[in-house]
């Protein structure tokens, strides 16, 4: 009896002891549980990052005005946003040739958005803190964003019309009459250029190319050529009508001009024609700069870019995006399908086979600038090449599909992401129970038929995950595609109103190359930063976006053919 | 071999005139083109009865029901030889088109397994494969199939409804249904009632007791009582041989055989 | 039937379930059934000494043991419902459990008989017997003796060739039997005033050829259990020439 008692006691001290905990696993648990928290922390940290960055571009800040001791002592009115501000050590500053309060060792060193390139020749400037004299926010100061030169801060001091003043009480309210007048027609004429005219220059391209075909065919027949020409002077003739209805609206939009006061009493005037858009953020209230925000954000996915992709919009860039991943998946689906149905139904399970198989697993482990290369060298040069030779040797020497293009691009993606549609096909055929197999054989179908009927539509879900990660990935990949067809800056959508419509021979942008040139490779930097961030998220908005699609077509697939999982 | 012969002349030997649906012989087996594993199988099964095989497991007795629609093709470097005559036919012909002789040799396997989709097309499945896609004549036979399987009265009102959703005994039944739909003469059943409970099972003897009237039909079972309920002749495989064949009756109370004796009354031979 | 016909007499392999439960369960019943087969024998010899003795002490003992003998019958009625509804016996499982409960009755009955036999030795007819009729009806009573010990020897062996020895013994008990018929109607004739008793004594002669007759019976279950065949209605010559060719071909194969 006591020997009994002293072993429960044994026991109750072994469960405390540390060897214990570690056997029940507990340590285990934790383990994974920080694993998982750091990854999603991670996660939630980068969307915020780039969510708080870029969408802070939007919102109307305030503009402020102060006086500030320029370094040679004298006082000077500047206005302008605060971007962003630093704390600076005094010894940096003294070294860097400035003179410094003493005693203090820190200074407040802010970055000062002041805009109005065109006038002082740079949009930021970094003020000392301890030199603002002056501060305040002038509720009639105005932001005007222009079409080129930036943005441009200061007060509206008149409007004119034809070189005239019109005197007015409220000239703010005026001034944005006219702007509304201003946009009208700048649609107009961008409505002419882009739609009439567009058209005009891509028939009249083409009838160059047929006439030109003509000549390679060494047709001499002059009706033939009398045909094309008549439609040329077609052509030219409304070109010239279109024209000059371009001319009277480009008179019409001269029309108006602002005088423009900035703060340190320059004044500037500054055509309607070129201001997209004015506002006066000191004076607005929240609805309003909401409505402003939400304005400006859907600008900026709706419009076209402009002043080297840092202003305006990245509706090409989006659309470019999203057309690629579709044309992609439309041809790695059938191809990967079938290449995986063959694998696992058709082929005999050999050596072969499975060494076909390991290929095919690493192809997926191949960088994706090799593939860049490779879709280069073998789509672009060597297939464009061909067919250019073949079918479009009318336009040589300047290459239609010899050079990148949306479809080069497409199919190098659709070749990167090929492996993953085909190991998820060939996993999704290989969940499918023989039992089900057999049981269409058994009623005399063939095998063709039980795969069509039965085989494939129950393996679909495991398809389509295949798909939603070749998406997921080829959305983001843009090594490869800065060698076969993606710009910074497509002169035209690659799907348009132009017969027949989508030319998948054109250049294209893209939003991972467009963060990249706007990132790295424009003149202004700093002004862009906000925009890189803000086409990030958007890049990131767009992936999920198309995956949730797929998804969402997924579930619906294993809502159909639930009960396989029993 | 011997004990095949010596069955044959059992005092309870078939009646002579009894039509035969499916021949066999001297049926040799090999898997893997040297592992052989059936031996010799002689049998006659008679047409519109129920013939039952059982024997351990691994004993040849599926493989042997999967020769009789050719489901052994299947399989990689599965080699057969000798003859199966169904319909006048050695069915083992390479130009036998394997997907009409399956047409005629209907087969439910062990665990119910429908096809993901709707009851009405479970059933009209092989007729769709036969090209009948005429409205009329598929809701006619999935009509025809279901009462056939009796299943009709519990899911007349929800044809349309996912096949999954019925349980597990009225599945096999709608596979049954499935089978019969494209009139076959035989039908296999590899152990149907392995994965049912008792009712469901009872309700599927009860079936197969009536679709013999109009089918041949041959059953692997793991349950001798089953065996001994619904078959009225009945084979003893044991190791890819055919010890003892004979009518059930007979099996069941004076087997010839010490094997078949052992298997039968559950001892170690 | 070379490899699979080795399936003889006596080895039916009763012990070899893999079931060990079953086993025991058929075993238990064998068992109880050569325990009813003691009692029952016992039972004879005493009723059959009294009879010849006139032992009426004895002959009390024997009524009032019939009931040990009608508890084990239930009993073992009751032990085969339960094996047949809970192991489903096939085969030659099938037939013993049949075999015993058809067994169980003839010697219940054979104990009725006993019973009966010494109800009438306790009506004091030693004395009226005349000495050759005593001498007979003891002969008589040592072959059926015999005839039950062997069927209960058979049964416990299951064994054919024993079982033919007491269809063989049957023909001898008949014949007896009518040859005690015949004496006893010489006695009634030539003395009238005795014949009640000597119809006492005919009717323990019949009881005792009954006994033979239910002996019998239980060769042709145990032939059953062995062969699988029913001998039951077949001409007497018919079934001993069946069983001997079965116990002759039983004997070669060993």
């Amino acid at each position: 009896m006591t020997s009994f008692r002293k072993k429960v006691k044994v026991k109750a001290s072994h469960l405390d002891s540390f060897g214990y905990w570690v056997k029940t696993g507990a340590p285990w648990v934790w383990i994974n549980a920080a694993a998982v928290s750091a990854s999603v922390m991670l996660v939630v940290g980068l969307l915020l990052l780039i969510a708080v960055r870029g969408m802070g571009h939007f919102w109307p800040s305030e503009v402020v005005e102060l006086t500030y001791i320029e370094d040679n002592g004298q006082p000077h009115v500047i206005s302008g946003k605060v971007r962003d501000s630093e704390e600076v050590e005094a010894q940096r500053l003294t070294e860097s040739g400035l003179d410094v309060p003493d005693n203090v060792e820190t200074f407040e060193r802010i970055l000062f958005k002041t805009a109005n390139r065109d006038v002082t020749g740079q949009d930021f400037r970094w003020i000392l803190s301890y030199r603002i004299q002056e501060q305040s926010t002038p509720p009639e100061m105005v932001v005007l964003e222009r079409t080129e030169w930036g943005d441009f801060i200061g007060r509206v001091e008149a409007v004119e019309e034809s070189g005239k003043t019109i005197t007015t009480d409220d000239a703010w309210a005026l001034f944005l009459e006219r702007l509304d007048r201003a946009d009208e027609l700048r649609e107009e004429i961008k409505e002419l250029e882009r739609g009439e005219i567009g058209a005009i220059n891509y028939q009249l391209e083409r009838l160059r190319l047929d006439r030109r075909e003509l000549e390679l065919d060494g047709v001499m027949d002059p009706t033939a050529y009398a045909g094309i020409e008549r439609q040329e002077e077609e052509l030219h003739a409304r070109y010239r009508e279109l024209e000059a209805r371009l001319g009277d609206l480009y008179r019409e939009i001269r029309r108006d001009a602002v005088r423009m006061r900035t703060s340190d009493g320059e004044e500037v005037q500054l055509q309607l024609a070129n201001i997209v858009d004015g506002w006066r953020p000191n004076s607005m209230n929240l609805a309003q700069q909401l409505g402003h925000y939400v304005y400006k954000a859907w600008m900026f996915v709706s419009d076209d870019p402009r002043e080297a992709n840092t202003e305006g919009g990245i509706f090409p860039a989006i659309y470019g995006t999203i057309l690629m991943v579709l044309l992609m998946s439309v041809v790695v689906a059938p191809f990967g399908v079938v290449a995986g149905v063959y694998l696992r139904e058709y082929a005999k399970q050999g050596l072969l086979t499975r060494t076909i198989r390991i290929a095919v697993n690493n192809l997926a482990g191949v960088p994706s600038i090799v593939y860049g290369v490779f879709g280069l060298g073998f789509f672009v040069y060597t297939l464009g090449g061909s067919i250019d030779q073949l079918f479009f040797e009318a336009a040589l020497p300047s290459p239609t599909f010899g050079t990148g293009g949306l479809f080069w691009a497409s199919l190098t993606l659709a070749l990167l992401t090929l492996p993953v549609v085909i190991v998820s096909t060939e996993e999704g055929l290989s969940r499918i129970p023989r039992s089900i197999r057999e049981g269409s054989l058994a009623l005399g179908a063939t095998k063709w038929e039980t795969l069509w009927r039965t085989i494939i539509p129950m393996a679909s879900p495991g398809i389509m995950t295949g798909l939603i990660l070749a998406v997921a990935r080829a959305a983001g990949e843009v090594a490869p595609l800065m060698l076969v067809g993606v710009v910074k800056l497509a002169p035209s959508l690659p799907l348009d109103g132009n017969y027949p419509f989508l030319h998948p021979e054109r250049k294209f942008m893209h939003l991972g190359f467009h963060i990249y040139d706007v990132g790295f490779q424009s003149p202004n930097v700093e002004a862009a930063r906000p925009l890189v961030y803000a086409t990030a998220l958007l890049l990131v908005v767009v992936i999920v976006l198309l995956n949730m699609l797929a998804i969402h077509i997924r579930n619906g697939l294993r809502e159909k053919y639930k009960g396989l999982e029993s | 071999m011997n004990d095949s012969q010596a069955t044959a002349a059992a005092p309870e030997a078939p009646a002579a005139d009894e039509k035969i649906a499916v021949q066999v012989r001297n049926l040799d087996l090999y898997y893997d083109r040297t592992v052989q594993a059936l031996y010799d199988i002689n049998l006659d099964i008679p047409d519109r009865k129920v013939t039952a095989f059982i024997g351990p497991s691994g004993c040849g007795k599926s493989t042997l029901l999967r020769c009789f629609n050719r489901m052994n093709d299947l399989i990689d470097d599965c080699v057969i030889e000798g003859k199966i005559i169904i319909e006048g036919k050695n069915i083992q012909k390479k130009k036998i088109d394997v997907a009409e002789l399956r047409r005629q040799v209907g087969m439910v396997f062990q665990k119910p397994n429908p096809f993901p989709k709707s009851i009405y097309e479970n059933v009209a499945y092989g007729l769709r494969i036969q090209g009948i896609n005429k409205r009329r004549v598929l809701e006619d036979t999935v009509e025809w199939a279901l009462k056939g399987a009796a299943l009709w009265d519990e899911v007349k009102d929800r044809l349309q409804e996912p096949a999954f959703g019925l349980s597990g005994g009225q599945q096999q039944r709608l596979v049954i249904a499935r089978a019969i739909a494209v009139q076959p003469k035989v039908i296999l059943l590899d152990e149907p009632c392995s994965a049912l409970d008792p009712i469901s099972t009872l309700k599927i003897e009860e079936l197969i007791h009536e679709l013999k009237e109009d089918y041949t039909i041959i059953i692997v079972t793991h349950n001798m009582q089953q065996a001994a309920r619904v078959s009225d002749k009945t084979a003893f495989m044991y190791l890819g041989k055919m010890i003892e064949y004979g009518v059930t009756d007979q099996i069941f109370t004076n087997p010839q055989e010490k094997r078949t004796e052992d298997y039968i009354t559950g001892r170690y031979g | 039937m070379a490899d699979g016909g080795d399936k003889n007499m006596t080895d039916l392999n009763l012990g070899h379930h893999i079931s060990r439960q079953f086993n025991e369960e058929l075993e238990d019943v064998r068992n109880k059934v050569l325990q009813m087969g003691g009692i029952v024998e016992e039972q004879l010899e005493k009723a059959v000494g009294c009879l010849v003795r006139g032992d009426t002490e004895l002959a009390r003992e024997v009524v009032s043991s019939d009931y040990r003998v009608n508890m084990i019958e239930v009993d073992i009625d009751e032990e085969c419902t339960r094996i047949v509804a809970r192991r489903q016996p096939a085969a030659s499982d099938l037939r013993l459990v049949m075999a015993v409960i058809k067994t169980i009755t003839d010697l219940e009955r054979i104990g009725d008989e006993a019973k009966r036999i010494a109800r009438m030795a306790q009506d004091e007819l030693a004395g009226t017997m005349t000495e050759d009729v005593r001498q007979e009806i003891e002969h008589m009573g040592e072959l059926v003796r015999e005839m039950l010990r062997t069927i209960l020897d058979a049964f416990a062996r299951i064994d054919v060739e024993t079982a033919v020895q007491v269809v063989e013994a049957d023909v001898k008990v008949d014949t007896k039997y009518v040859s005690i018929t015949r004496q006893l109607v010489t006695y009634m004739a030539q003395d009238p005033k005795m014949i009640p008793e000597i119809l006492n004594i005919l009717w323990a002669a019949r009881a005792l050829e009954r006994i033979g007759d239910r002996c019998e019976n239980i060769a042709e279950y145990i032939f059953y259990l062995v062969k699988g065949r029913d001998l039951r209605h077949l001409s007497k010559e018919d079934e001993l020439a069946e069983m001997s060719a079965a116990a002759k071909q039983g004997k070669e194969s060993n």
